[in-house]
């Protein structure tokens, strides 16, 4: 080993080390703000809160299924009682009427704080008369049951008021008292968790405690359904996780075993894959330092530098088995190596500059990554290397490989069709090219995906779409402005724009509402005379509204309800959700269910004072996020396609020979962008990402392929090492391709595909004369 | 033709709904499981109602009356024609109630409102002759014989006990005549139930 190369040895252990250190205290995450532009508008601000952290990130649906009905009631009920002990869970509701009661004796105990029905005119003889008489319809009805105990005390419907407002939510249905699905085959449970979505480690072990109350509730023969964000966040990361790894260990032995059989060296087998550890590792951290934190998806890329970094070393085995110096070997084809490189730094440095982090985060990862994989390649590998080197394997494979690259051209007119062919119907084809569909981004599988959808019909769970949010500097701003909306929604609701809503106010009025309400009750002696005068001639026994009168005069006393009387309600926990404290203000929350006008709504929201109130269509936000994302991906991708043509142009200095190095290039996406489209995908992003790979590793294929080759063995030693470096790659994404994970799956077929047309159509496109 | 038929079929009828007592002579052997039978033999059935409540905290009963259809086994349909339009109709599982001006409608099912079913079903099982279902929500007396029968059923569930103490069913062979509702504190409803004869 020289000095120079101890230096670069020294240089390198130096960056893995240091590398390794920053990984160690690097924070991966998993939500969707990797997709929130670097400056978010306030709604999309407020859609990736909600994901991350909202109400609905927090739901757990539990289904208990595969006994008979009974002995699924009885699961409920244990596991229902044994989760309600964990602090992991702010509320369990399977339907049991636990908790009902505190909720109805805050509701009934504050009625007239509580009720928007409560007005001056509310107590006066006439209205008090047409409400008596309104009783005695009620009680002659067959709810009459029902409220005769109530009357005397509430004549004027306070409590039936308030839980009008409620009792229009969707509930499920009931079988021995417990929530159950319609058909009667699943016992139902609602989770919130404490923590937020988004906190992968808190919903494991929220997680994990629900499977064991139902191992501890005894249910024998019974199944375990669990669907929700959280269950999903965690499935996915679960996934992920193993299939990167089963994958990536299959296609380390594959590749190790390829070089073993090639190289006959069990030492290049660690070496080979030096470099494209080296550059992973060098990519994650540069990615941790430059943006605080790795997203998973970034890392998930790691594993398609194997594509590339292996490769360099592919070349670079290759090329010293020919004669031996492994120092020297890479001279012959650096310029041409080293323009790959920059090749594929242009593709991917246009998405340096995206606005998305996600993006961003990409490019930096993979631009570190390849510059350090081919640095190791170039100055580190040959001084770990054995001196010689023996791959008859590539010998005997020369003769064979360039004669089939000499008959390849023949096949140039047939190729020009095929291409034509696929960018008619590419130009022809009436469904989109893209997906602009959130879920198409989703790695949970489409039957979760279904689970999911039908327990949370059957549960009545908020799929809260639509929601009115509300800016206030102050708490009671937000509550007076929630008032003022929500008084409009309820005309709204009664036009028919909207089915209903919920409104923090619905639980905890503004101060202002509630002492409107109390002064609205006339003094005790006013009210009796009122009453006297409305009940004349109606069959009420005299002293029957005694309870009332007492307790109407009690509330003009009360002290007004602040957020601790709601304490031990599951009313608190609602509240908590829909009335936030946040730095810079107070938000509340008013979701809306079964809109029919979005627009009509959005538009007429009536300017509260103090507030700032939006609809805001969570769904739609999505999608336009995506879409502006993907777009933006787009255009970067196509700007760093224009980087790589003036490079081009730059290094080769002839148009002529540009065309050579692109025209493989730009047919092999073209193909493989048809051949999916084909397929029936719609592409996704990952799609896009897989094509820029084909850029990438492509443009080695065709460079290589384009070089003017000193002699005929040179040319043949370049075209073997260009199959094993497709070999490998084909192995990598090949296997990625079998992944149930969407992102992986995606780039594994878009790359596999596309890197072997890549070299078949250089091969094809050369010009270069084989048999000089 | 038709009449004679008709005639020939009503005869039959008289004389088939004499078998049994040819079978068992002996009266003692008419009890609730005879009686059950017997209301599980009328598949359709039309009358009108009389109901009147009677409530503590009134000082005269509360009167309304209407139609009352059945239909074996589970099709129930109250309809009140006086004070006010209104109408419950029980169908399988499911009880829609409409009434007020505008129409209001509202469906339920049963098994999401326990409070509900004890009341309906105890006039439903009744009439289908539903045995068992009656011994799951109630402990049930009968006394009479079968010219004059009461049933008399008791909430099983202590909680339902607090809303009604006791139904009590009167009626005679396969008729049901009147409805009667216990409730703790004294009030009761009493629905007198009488054939129509259209």
């Amino acid at each position: 080993m020289s000095a120079a190369q101890r230096g670069w040895v020294a240089a390198w252990l130096l960056l893995v080390a240091a590398s390794a250190a920053v990984i160690s205290r690097t924070t991966f995450t998993t939500d969707i703000s990797a997709l929130l532009p670097r400056s978010p508008t306030a709604e999309q601000r407020l859609l990736v809160e909600q994901l991350r952290e909202g109400v609905v990130s927090r739901l757990v649906l539990i289904g208990i299924e595969g006994a008979a009905p009974e002995a699924l009631a009885q699961a409920s009920r244990r596991m229902a009682a044994e989760l309600r002990k964990h602090d992991a869970f702010a509320s369990i509701d399977n339907g049991d009427g636990a908790g009902v009661a505190a909720d109805r004796e805050f509701l009934w105990r504050n009625r007239y704080l509580l009720s928007s029905a409560v007005t001056p005119e509310r107590f006066s003889a006439a209205a008090l008369r047409e409400r008596l008489q309104e009783n005695l319809r009620l009680l002659d009805s067959p709810a009459g049951a029902l409220v005769r105990r109530i009357v005397p005390r509430d004549p004027s419907g306070e409590l039936l008021h308030i839980l009008e407002r409620f009792d229009s939510q969707a509930r499920p249905a009931t079988r021995a008292g417990v929530w159950f699905s319609r058909d009667g085959r699943r016992a139902l449970l609602l989770a919130q968790t404490r923590a937020p979505g988004y906190d992968i480690g808190a919903q494991e072990r929220a997680l994990a405690q629900v499977r064991d109350a139902f191992a501890q509730a005894d249910a024998a023969g019974a199944r375990l359904l669990l669907t929700g964000p959280g269950v999903f966040a965690v499935t996915t990361r679960a996934t992920v996780r193993g299939d990167a790894t089963r994958l990536s260990l299959i296609a380390t032995a594959l590749i190790a075993l390829m070089l073993l059989v090639v190289y006959r060296s069990p030492r290049l087998l660690g070496l080979g894959l030096l470099p494209i550890a080296s550059g992973a590792m060098a990519g994650v951290a540069a990615v941790s330092l430059g943006f605080g934190a790795v997203h998973g998806i970034t890392l998930g890329f790691g594993v398609t530098l194997i594509g590339e970094g292996v490769d360099y070393a592919i070349y670079l085995f290759t090329q010293t088995a020919a004669d031996g110096a492994p120092h020297r070997a890479l001279d012959r084809i650096w310029p041409t190596l080293r323009l790959g490189v920059l090749t594929s730094i242009c593709g991917f440095s246009a998405m340096l500059f995206s606005g998305f982090a996600g993006l961003a985060q990409l490019g930096l990862f993979s631009i570190v990554g390849l510059v350090v994989a081919v640095a190791v390649t170039r100055w580190v590998l040959p001084a770990l290397m054995p001196s010689r080197l023996s791959a008859p394997l590539v010998a005997a494979a020369g003769p064979w490989a360039m004669a089939a690259v000499r008959r390849a051209p023949a096949l140039r007119y047939p190729l020009l069709f095929a291409v034509a062919l696929v960018a008619v119907m590419l130009a022809a084809q009436s469904r989109p090219l893209w997906s602009d569909d959130l879920a198409s981004l989703s790695p949970v599988p489409r039957a979760d995906q279904l689970l999911d959808q039908q327990m949370r019909q059957d549960i009545g769970a908020p799929d809260v779409r639509f929601l009115v949010v509300i800016h206030a500097p102050d708490e009671e701003a937000a509550l007076r402005a929630s008032e003022a909306i929500g008084e409009f929604l309820r005309k709204a609701s009664a036009a028919g724009l909207l089915g209903g809503f919920e409104s923090p106010a619905d639980y905890f009025p503004s101060r202002q509402s509630q002492r409107a309400r109390r002064e609205a009750l006339p003094p005790a002696a006013q009210l009796r005379a009122n009453l006297e005068r409305a009940a004349r001639g109606l069959p009420f026994r005299s002293q029957v509204f005694e309870p009332f009168l007492k307790e109407a005069a009690a509330a003009r006393g009360m002290p007004l309800i602040e957020r601790g009387s709601l304490q031990g309600t599951r009313l608190a926990l609602r509240l908590d959700t829909l009335l936030v404290k946040r730095a810079d203000g107070w938000v509340a929350m008013l979701p809306l269910r079964g809109v029919k006008d979005a627009p009509g709504l959005a538009r007429d929201i009536p300017a509260a004072a103090g507030a700032r109130s939006v609809l805001l269509d969570l769904r739609h936000e999505s999608d336009q996020l995506y879409r502006t994302y993907r777009r933006e991906a787009l255009t970067y991708s196509l700007l760093g396609a224009a980087a790589i043509v003036l490079l081009l142009f730059a290094s080769l200095r002839s148009p002529r020979r540009v065309f050579d190095v692109l025209a493989p290039i730009a047919a092999a996406v073209l193909v493989t962008t048809g051949a999916l489209a084909l397929w029936g995908q719609p592409l996704s992003i990952f799609h896009l990402v897989g094509l820029l790979l084909v850029v990438a590793i492509g443009s080695n294929y065709s460079l290589l392929f384009e070089r003017q080759a000193p002699s005929g063995a040179d040319r043949e030693r370049t075209i073997v090492s260009l199959l094993l470096a497709n070999a490998t790659t084909m192995i990598g994404f090949g296997l990625l391709s079998f992944s149930k994970v969407a992102v992986l799956q995606n780039i594994g077929v878009t790359v596999g595909i596309g890197t072997v047309l890549a070299l078949l159509f250089s091969a094809i496109l050369s010009r270069r004369n084989e048999t000089a | 033709m038709i009449s004679g038929d008709s005639r020939f079929a009503r005869r039959a009828r008289t004389l088939l709904s004499l078998l049994p007592l040819l079978a068992a002579p002996d009266a003692a052997a008419w009890g609730l499981e005879q009686l059950m039978q017997d209301l599980a033999r009328v598949k359709t059935a039309q009358a009108t109602f009389v109901e009147r409540k009677h409530l503590a905290i009134l000082t005269a009963p509360l009167e309304s009356s209407g139609t009352l259809t059945y239909t074996a086994p589970d099709r129930l349909e109250k309809r009140t024609l006086a004070p006010r339009n209104e109408s419950l109709l029980l169908e399988r599982d499911e009880l829609t109630l409409e009434s007020g001006e505008p129409k209001r409608r509202r469906t339920i099912r049963l098994e999401d409102y326990p409070v509900v079913a004890v009341f309906v079903e105890s006039i439903r099982s009744t009439l289908a002759g539903d045995l068992a279902l009656l011994r799951r929500l109630y402990d049930i007396a009968l006394d009479g014989d079968e010219r004059k029968w009461r049933l008399v059923l008791r909430p099983l569930d202590p909680k339902m006990q607090e809303l009604v103490s006791e139904i009590r069913i009167g009626g005679n062979r396969d008729w049901v005549a009147s409805v009667e509702f216990l409730q703790p504190g004294g009030d009761r409803s009493v629905m007198t139930v009488t054939r129509d004869t259209r």
